[in-house]
């Protein structure tokens, strides 16, 4: 009953990064790929971002995120991979064994090679802890943007949104188009994460506030959500007493970061960084279990697509280069986050080749120096005008560079 | 449906549906009239889930008597309708030589009560049975056990349907009128639609004594008190192989702030208890969310932010206001100045255990009143499992899957719901068609990402495959609609 | 009396941070700004505070296709002033799929030259 079926690279995901892992897989020789996406179409999170504003590096063109998917699975349907669509992976294994659910069947695929590129979900409500009632109404932004772009449907008409993050932002944006009227915007940090670009054309070209250093404490409505109560937050991020304002809403939209989808990550038993929540992988972004490579969202949240078609190709092509049963050597070198610095991809390099380091500052700065050691010796210096975390930023790291070292260094100085 | 009944019951929950069960066993006419768009709304979906050995009552009372007898019908009733229970058992935990005495009281309160297989054990026993617990000796209730309250209380409903009992939903009491010449109950509701009923049975929880008013009946007033919960990632997910309270303190009547594993794997931190005048309102104060967290991490402390994933809270019906507080019995009367109103008022902790054990009873009451003749149609056996589908092995899983296809689509990632478990509880048998009802039959939107995937898609399958219309889609109630409109009229959809 | 403001250039990827003079009042005019590495940084920072254009994209009806709506977005920039007339305008139209990328749905949309093109393809059912 349960079929058996043999690959030489699974892809799980069917997003930007899972259609460039296997478009480049299928590049460099391996004719074996298979990518499993979960929804009806692919392109991911992308189907739903009908804002332009991807591909600027990649195709120097500022498309929306339809137009930027169409690319690739046009190269996709080109070279003829196959996709399983409507299936999803309920288990992956340490062996590379997936056991995938679809219409009809059940399959237990085995595999040379995976690749996780999964992406994120959204960090609901009760995470926050909101205090208050459970009235309908509150949405993810992300669940709200694909109510209005994809099903015609509109969440409601007075709206407030935690979180200044561009979805956050986008969606203040798209909901003031379509009639709603957007009350405000509230930021627990002092100041956005969002793209300044997105400042100006989703709050001030419609005069919506933005309220920084500000939280929802409470929620009012039983049956539909009529208000919600805010309060401005301390230096630790804790509400303070006595500021608290309410404002009148239906709906109330959360845009309070995204999680790396990795259950199936942990299910397999590879290791996760606690601070991207994405798996710690070395230079070929392979993981901790061998044959198992992670790319994109799920390995760590971008901001621009540009980077994980980027990533996810190299993802891909490494995925491929180990089902054909080419294995590099394992990658000793650590990548460590210094002064300044949140976190850094890879956790581990090689040496061998060149490689570029992502990375994202813990705070906005101005006129720093980003600087990667070797051992302490100083082996790249870049200013910088402006940090932000919101922008993950790259270095590159020659090979030469690496001979003989242990560890690198990423800081702001 | 007809509007003459020989019995109409007031109240949706627990104990209503349980007693709707009970007496659809006979040939007489019942309705049960619930306010709520679905069962099990009130307080019965907002507990910690523990059927309680019997251990913390009063002997006589009949708290005592009840739970016991309820907690030992739990099995048969659970395997007939097809629920999940889990007897994990309890440990009531004596930390140092002072708790003893206490602790050594409700061991003979529960031997006292009936209580089966009560053992006080010491570290060894304790650590065979929950690694990490501390504490010098405890109490082990075997018979304390964890269920799905509202999963209970839904198949329950159910089975009372399928057996002829009328289920009228968003049907609330506003009218009670005594009948002349002993010929029973005018019952009414807000649209001025009217049963009639030889007998009433008030089980109308936090409004009971609202519906005793309307009868006439001025003895009594609910004080609702709230439990607020923190409900738990499944990570943590075995962390808790049994119930761990602490021994009762007498300076702290209630059983604390613990932590209670789930039937379908989640931790649950709580319940809080503080007195309001509403009701209904059942939100989280952020001091007692606080509280919660603090407790919940002295109790385990590898929780993680990321673990919470969910607030919720419930209301005690407490006959007691503040100032006397602690936990009268439960008033289970046959009203003599009213005849024909048997009223089951002031049902709090452990009304869940004793719900079957309060049907018998009422049962009894009604054959005062009533010859009550079996009903050779009867069959108990609700149709179905009680094991998810996820909880099933990948080859029982293909074989299901090959068998109809819609068990292959799955539409809640994060808990692993199909399409086709999502339809039978959309086409559930009493008709409800609200999101809760479809989150407490499926398990869809209750995992870690709380509905951000699967809500989209559940509205889609909705609006494209049955039809459905944006002004349809309620959360819990006529007045919680879950969209606003469309955002583009004149088109197709 | 000028009012001060900061910009961030979108013409280019490098995102100058421009600092802005602009005069007060209801039609604010531009005076002057530093922090360009190019002159078209200028030149779009006195389009930006004298009459700012904007693209957008947005949703509209379809009749026969796979979806309810199909996503469209304007190819050429408009005035921000005319944003929520060119939004309205669009809602008149339902478009029968197939569609394309591409597929340039209208030029004029509520008299503002413009043209607004389909950003997903869209496959015809039934």
């Amino acid at each position: 009953m349960l079929k058996e079926r043999k690959c030489g690279v699974a892809v799980i995901g069917g997003g930007p990064a899972g259609l460039a892992a296997a478009i480049s897989a299928h590049e460099v020789g391996c004719r074996d790929v298979v990518l499993i996406e979960r929804d009806r179409l692919l392109g991911g999170i992308l189907n739903q971002c009908i804002h332009d504003g991807f591909g600027l590096h990649r195709f120097g063109e500022a498309m929306t995120g339809p137009e930027y998917a169409q690319r690739d699975i046009d190269r996709f349907n080109e070279l003829g991979i196959e996709a399983m669509t409507e299936s999803m992976v309920m288990e992956l294994k340490e062996d590379r064994t997936l056991l995938v659910s679809r219409r009809g069947e059940m399959i237990r695929l085995r595999a040379d090679a995976v690749v996780l590129a999964m992406g994120c979900r959204e960090r609901p409500r009760g995470a926050l802890s909101i205090p208050g009632t459970r009235p309908s109404g509150i949405y993810t932004a992300g669940a709200a943007q694909n109510f209005v772009n994809l099903s015609n449907l509109m969440p409601g008409k007075k709206v407030c949104i935690l979180g200044s993050g561009d979805i956050g932002l986008i969606m203040a944006r798209r909901m003031t188009l379509e009639g709603a009227e957007v009350k405000a915007v509230f930021e627990l940090l002092p100041y956005s994460s969002g793209l300044p670009r997105n400042i100006q054309q989703c709050l001030n070209d419609y005069g919506i506030s933005l309220y920084l250093s500000t939280t929802v404490t409470g929620i009012v409505g039983e049956d539909r959500l009529e208000a919600v109560q805010v309060s401005k937050v301390d230096e630790r991020r804790r509400p303070i007493p006595g500021t608290e304002q309410t404002f009148e809403c239906d709906t109330l939209l959360l845009s309070v970061g995204l999680i790396p989808e990795n259950e199936l990550t942990r299910m397999a038993g590879i290791a996760i960084d606690p601070v991207t929540n994405g798996a710690v992988v070395d230079d070929d972004f392979m993981t901790s279990v061998p044959g198992i490579f992670s790319c994109g969202n799920v390995l760590h949240v971008h901001d621009l697509v540009d980077w994980v078609s980027l990533e996810a190709a190299e993802a891909g092509k490494r995925a491929a280069a180990w089902a054909k049963g080419d294995r590099e050597g394992a990658a000793g070198i650590a990548v460590r986050h210094g002064n300044g610095v949140r976190y850094t991809m890879p956790a581990r390099v090689s040496g061998g080749k060149d490689v570029s380091i992502a990375f994202r500052v813990g705070a906005p700065d101005r006129n720093r120096y980003l600087v990667v050691t070797a051992d302490g010796r100083e082996i790249v210096r870049q200013k910088r005008i402006r940090l932000h975390p919101a922008v993950m930023e790259h270095l590159t790291v020659k090979a030469a560079d690496l001979k003989g070292c242990s560890a690198l260094e990423v800081s702001v100085q | 449906m007809s509007t003459a009944y020989d019995i109409a019951i007031v109240g949706g929950g627990v104990v209503g549906c349980a007693i709707a069960r009970e007496l659809s066993k006979f040939t007489c006419r019942v309705c049960l009239l619930e306010r709520e768009l679905d069962v099990s709304l009130g307080t019965s979906c907002r507990n910690s889930g523990v059927l309680h050995s019997g251990i913390n009552y009063k002997p006589g009372t009949l708290r005592a008597r009840l739970a016991v007898r309820g907690n030992a019908m739990m099995d048969e009733l659970c395997r007939d309708l097809k629920v999940k229970i889990k007897r994990i058992g309890k440990l009531t935990v004596a930390l140092e030589k002072d708790d003893m005495p206490g602790l050594e009281r409700i061991y003979e309160q529960g031997k006292a009560n009936g209580a089966p297989g009560l053992e006080i054990i010491g570290p060894e026993r304790m650590r065979s049975i929950q690694p990490d617990v501390e504490g010098i000796a405890a109490l082990w209730s075997p018979s304390s056990s964890i269920i799905s309250p509202y999963g209970l209380t839904i198949a329950l409903a159910e089975n009372a349907k399928a057996n002829g009992v009328d289920l009228r939903l968003g049907w609330g009491v506003t009218g009670v009128e005594v009948l002349p010449e002993g010929r029973g109950f005018a019952v009414k509701n807000a649209r001025g639609e009217t049963v009639t009923a030889k007998l009433l049975i008030n089980v109308a929880g936090l409004f009971a004594a609202a519906i005793c008013e309307m009868a006439g009946i001025h003895d009594y007033h609910i004080y609702p008190c709230r439990g607020e919960y923190y409900v738990l990632d499944k990570r943590l997910d075995g962390s808790l192989r049994t119930l761990i309270y602490p021994t009762p303190n007498p300076k702290n009547p209630g059983l604390g702030i613990h932590l209670t594993p789930t039937v379908d794997g989640n931790i649950l931190i709580g319940p809080s208890a503080d007195y309001q005048d509403s009701p209904t309102w059942t939100g989280n104060c952020a001091p007692t969310m606080a509280q919660l967290r603090e407790e919940g991490l002295k109790l385990l402390p590898d929780i993680r932010i990321s673990d919470y994933i969910r607030n919720f809270a419930g209301l005690r019906a407490k006959q007691t206001p503040p100032e006397v507080g602690g936990n009268a019995d439960f008033v289970v009367e046959d009203r003599a100045d009213v005849p024909g109103f048997i009223n089951v008022l002031g049902i709090e902790s452990p009304g869940l255990t004793s719900s079957p054990a309060i049907a018998e009873m009422v049962r009894d009451m009604v054959k005062a009143h009533l010859p009550l003749l079996p009903d050779p149609s009867f069959n108990g056996v609700r149709p179905g499992s009680d094991l998810l589908f996820s909880e099933r092995s990948p080859e029982e899983r293909a074989a299901m899957i090959a068998d109809d296809p819609d068990y292959g689509e799955m539409i809640c990632r994060c808990e692993s719901v199909s399409k086709r478990e999502v339809l039978d509880a959309l086409n559930n048998p009493l008709g409800a068609k609200t999101f809760v009802s479809l989150k407490y039959r499926s398990r869809v939107s209750m995992g870690r990402c709380q509905g951000g995937f699967c809500i989209p898609r559940i509205a889609r399958l909705l609006y494209e495959e049955f039809g459905w219309k944006w002004e349809d889609f309620v959360d819990h109630s006529e007045g919680s609609r879950m969209f606003a409109g469309k955002v583009l009229n004149g088109g197709e959809h | 009396m000028s009012e001060h403001r900061e910009y961030t250039c979108v013409v280019c990827p490098n995102g100058c941070a421009l600092q802005v003079e602009v005069s007060e009042g209801e039609k604010p005019q531009f005076i002057s700004a530093t922090g360009n590495l190019c002159p078209r940084g200028l030149a779009w920072a006195k389009q930006e505070v004298e009459n700012p254009l904007r693209t957008i994209s947005t949703n509209v009806l379809v009749t026969g296709g796979s979806l309810p709506v199909v996503s469209v977005r304007t190819l050429d920039a408009i005035p921000l002033a005319q944003v929520k007339a060119v939004r309205e305008s669009l809602k008149q139209i339902v478009l029968k799929a197939p569609l394309h990328i591409g597929q340039v749905i209208a030029d004029c949309p509520a008299g503002v030259p413009c043209r607004v093109a389909v950003t997903r393809n869209v496959p015809a059912v039934g």
